[in-house]
């Protein structure tokens, strides 16, 4: 017995030992949890797994939400990803673009037909890493679950705009986008220019909790930021509207 | 060292020769307002390949402009390629304008590479009477061959012969292909990056480049180092696999009953495409040349092969199957119609490879992204209608809502980088945009807006571009919330931005001037006036 013990000694000395670092590297399985698409810096404290976990349902709701929803789309699509917009014939992927959203990975299915949209979810969900879906069109009950199983087995992140109040199932989480303040918009002068959002997340399992950050929208100068920064240039650049259209030919014709 | 002596020969310009125009007009093909192809006479007013469509109209504003049309390009070529199959039987046909063949056989039954190239060319000059040029070179190696063609245009003009017509065979002869290559650029490989990595190492010409150990070439730049070496050593690209490919890879379709209409045999086409392709990647194999052949009820045959620079993909092979059915289906009855449909139509690879392709990431890579996007792209369009699934491309334009445009995804290649969609695309400054950030939500069908001031009377704005009061309360009638009313108190706004739009054409002429509106629920808005009405365009 007590030789038995030194064997098992010996085997475990010469076991190569791994950092904890190493280890994470070789784990041979990935958790869901480790799936996550990535969201801007200033949106990470709303998710307590750092980002939106692939797979998930997520409603959008509130004034700005749309914005949001575009920053993580520009966000979480990385190099490889591709993003559907189903009914949606009103996002503007003008705006989508100024926040990084790149135009060569979007396709549109403008109007997916009545009854049909179950269909073209289920076919859209084998091939693109999120899915933006209108509250306009409707699924049943049976499809709906079913979808949401597609969407996990392929970990595809379905957007419900305007809260997802239209969809049948219960939502992984639902951000509430408020507009606190505009700025850069007067009486009769200036333009807008940026604001300030309070997003609040809820939802269930891990993004239960409820949690809320405030963060600039974009403006002029690039991506969202967190309100604690100091807004940058919100009074400089004046508005270049007016150039070259100064001069209308016909005033004496209301417009 | 056994290379393939072959003959090449070239149409210049036959993107515009197919269409058909003549020479001495001038004319330029464009691909997404791109010139891709000038006729000589539009070289002449300075247009060259690349430019953009309305820098070539700036240059020479009479240019006609034509679509570039793939299929009619090789239904054109199809008589030609015929002509020369009276030769020889085993022609290949390369890009638009080009085909080759092996001369052994041929030179030796009619005396000399310089009569068999003489022949060819006046066979395929004499169908194409003066609509275009014709252009033949012989060498050893199909590349060397291809080069000698073009080649054979600079002999005309150097010698200033008077033949503008047809210019005099380029023959290299046997073994001199390498001496042929070493003075020419090193741009002639083709590959841009490679080209450039080359030059800047100060190899210019092939034969710098040919100079060097194929080890060492191997050792740097890998496969296609290998490649490009071997073309400019004047060998073929491929080393002649000696293997011949199963007998078994080829895939045939029976048509029952037979196909006499061309969209049938392109169906078939794309299945046996995906059949060859399948079993090609289950070996390992890759496919540079491929033969189709088609059987009528009656026994005529009709065989081509086709060739390709890089390994010929599902679709393209599908592609190709379709030029030469529609060529040959289409023919006049003369220059052998078949008599009936096409009962029997085969796939055969003639040339295989070892497939060295891409090795995909582990969560799979962008090419099979591409790939499963393009049939979900397909199944969709079977489901709701070939323009139902659109992809955005950038457009210049003043409304928000005209900055995108919408191109049926059908139209694109999902896997390649499209530039229309980079924010490089609209160069052109547009002022009297509005300014960024841009409005979230456009509606493509404004909505009515009712804008009262706070004494409840209707806003207007003067011809002066001056608001009549200042606005109080609007109503919105939101698609979203349809019979009801959204009654909003503003609190701030900016404006009127008036604009007036091509006020020199009465169809598109447009008259509008801009607000911008703040609620008092938070929300922010665009409205327009236009004729009097205000419209909500835009939501933030």
């Amino acid at each position: 017995m007590a030789q038995r013990g030194t064997v098992q000694k010996s085997v475990a000395s010469v076991r190569p030992r791994l950092d904890a670092e190493s280890l994470a590297k070789i784990r041979p399985t990935t958790l869901s949890l480790d799936r996550i698409v990535e969201v801007p810096d200033p949106l990470r404290p709303l998710f307590p797994a750092g980002g939106v976990q692939r797979g998930w349902n997520v409603g959008l709701d509130g004034h700005g939400s749309w914005g949001v929803g575009m920053s993580l789309l520009a966000n979480g699509l990385g190099d490889e990803g591709w993003v559907a917009i189903v009914g949606l014939p009103t996002f503007s992927l003008v705006a989508a673009a100024s926040y990084g959203l790149r135009l060569d990975r979007v396709i549109m299915v403008d109007e997916p037909g009545p009854g049909r949209l179950a269909t073209v979810l289920a076919t859209l969900l084998e091939a693109v890493d999120m899915v933006v879906l209108s509250p306009y069109y409707r699924v049943g009950t049976r499809d709906a679950r079913r979808l949401v199983g597609r969407a996990r087995e392929q970990e595809t992140v379905l957007f419900h705009l305007d809260g997802g109040t239209s969809w049948p199932t219960t939502l992984n989480m639902t951000l509430v986008a408020t507009t606190l303040k505009w700025e850069g918009l007067g009486q009769g002068h200036g333009h807008l220019r940026k604001r300030l959002i309070r997003v609040e997340a809820s939802g269930r399992g891990a993004g239960a909790q409820n949690r809320s950050v405030d963060i600039w929208l974009p403006d002029h100068t690039g991506p969202l930021r967190a309100y604690k920064q100091s807004p940058i240039g919100a009074l400089s650049a004046p508005s270049a509207i007016c150039d070259g259209v100064r001069h209308v030919p016909s005033m004496d014709r209301a417009w | 060292m056994t290379v393939t002596r072959m003959l090449t020969l070239w149409c210049p310009d036959w993107p515009v020769v197919a269409w058909g125009v003549p020479l001495d007009e001038p004319s330029v093909v464009v691909v997404a307002n791109r010139v891709v192809a000038t006729s000589p006479a539009a070289r002449g007013k300075g247009i060259s390949v690349g430019q953009r469509r309305r820098d070539a109209q700036g240059r020479c504003p009479e240019v006609a402009v034509l679509e570039r049309d793939t299929d009619r390009e090789a239904r054109n070529f199809e008589p030609l390629a015929s002509a020369l199959e009276a030769i020889t039987p085993r022609v290949e046909l390369g890009g638009a304008g080009l085909v080759s063949f092996p001369t052994r056989g041929p030179s030796r039954f009619f005396g000399g590479d310089q009569k068999i190239a003489a022949r060819s060319r006046d066979a395929v000059a004499g169908l194409l009477g003066d609509r275009g040029l014709v252009r033949v070179g012989v060498a050893d190696g199909s590349f060397a061959a291809g080069l000698a063609a073009r080649s054979a245009s600079a002999v005309v003009s150097n010698t200033g012969a008077s033949s503008i017509d047809q210019a005099v065979p380029f023959v290299v002869p046997p073994g001199e292909s390498r001496e042929f290559l070493a003075p020419l650029p090193i741009q002639t490989l083709g590959r841009d990056k490679l080209v450039d990595v080359l030059g800047r190492l100060g190899l210019r010409t092939l034969g710098d480049f040919a100079a060097l150990s194929g080890g060492d070439v191997v050792g740097r730049f890998g496969r296609e180092g290998q490649l490009a070496h071997r073309l400019a050593c004047g060998m073929d690209e491929y080393a002649p696999d000696l293997r011949t490919p199963a007998k078994d890879l080829s895939a045939t379709w029976l048509f029952e009953p037979v196909a006499d209409r061309i969209d049938r045999c392109a169906f078939a086409a794309k299945a046996l495409a995906d059949e060859l392709h399948g079993r090609l990647s289950a070996n390992g194999l890759a496919c540079i040349r491929v033969a189709i052949e088609a059987e009528t009820e009656n026994g005529e045959h009709h065989l081509r092969l086709w060739r390709h620079e890089g390994a010929l993909s599902a679709a393209a092979l599908a592609e190709r199957a379709r030029w030469q059915l529609d060529g040959w289906l289409q023919a006049s009855s003369s220059k052998g119609k078949p008599t009936s449909g096409v009962a029997r139509l085969s796939l055969i690879p003639d040339e295989v490879v070892p497939d060295s392709g891409r090795q995909l990431g582990f969560w799979g890579g962008r090419a099979q992204r591409a790939d499963q996007l393009t049939r979900a792209v397909a199944r969709l369009q079977d489901l709701l209608g070939p323009e139902s699934v659109t992809v955005p491309e950038r457009r210049g334009s003043r409304a928000v809502a005209d900055q995108i445009s919408f191109v049926p995804a059908a139209a694109v290649d999902l896997g390649a980088p499209r530039l229309a969609t980079e924010a490089e695309w609209v160069q052109e400054p547009w002022p009297g945009q509005l300014p960024l950030p841009a409005p979230t939500k456009v509606l493509n069908d404004p909505v009515v807006v009712d804008l009262r001031d706070a004494t409840n009377k209707e806003i207007g704005v003067s011809g002066r571009g001056e608001l009549s009061s200042e606005p109080a309360i609007v109503c919105l009638d939101l698609v979203a919330n349809v019979g009801k009313q959204i009654r909003n108190r503003v609190v701030a706004w900016a404006g009127p931005w008036p604009t007036e739009e091509r006020w020199w054409d009465e169809g598109t002429h447009r008259r509008r001037a801009r607000l911008q509106l703040e609620l008092d629920d938070g929300s922010a808005h665009v409205v327009v006036i236009e004729h009097g009405q205000w419209w909500l365009e835009a939501t933030y």
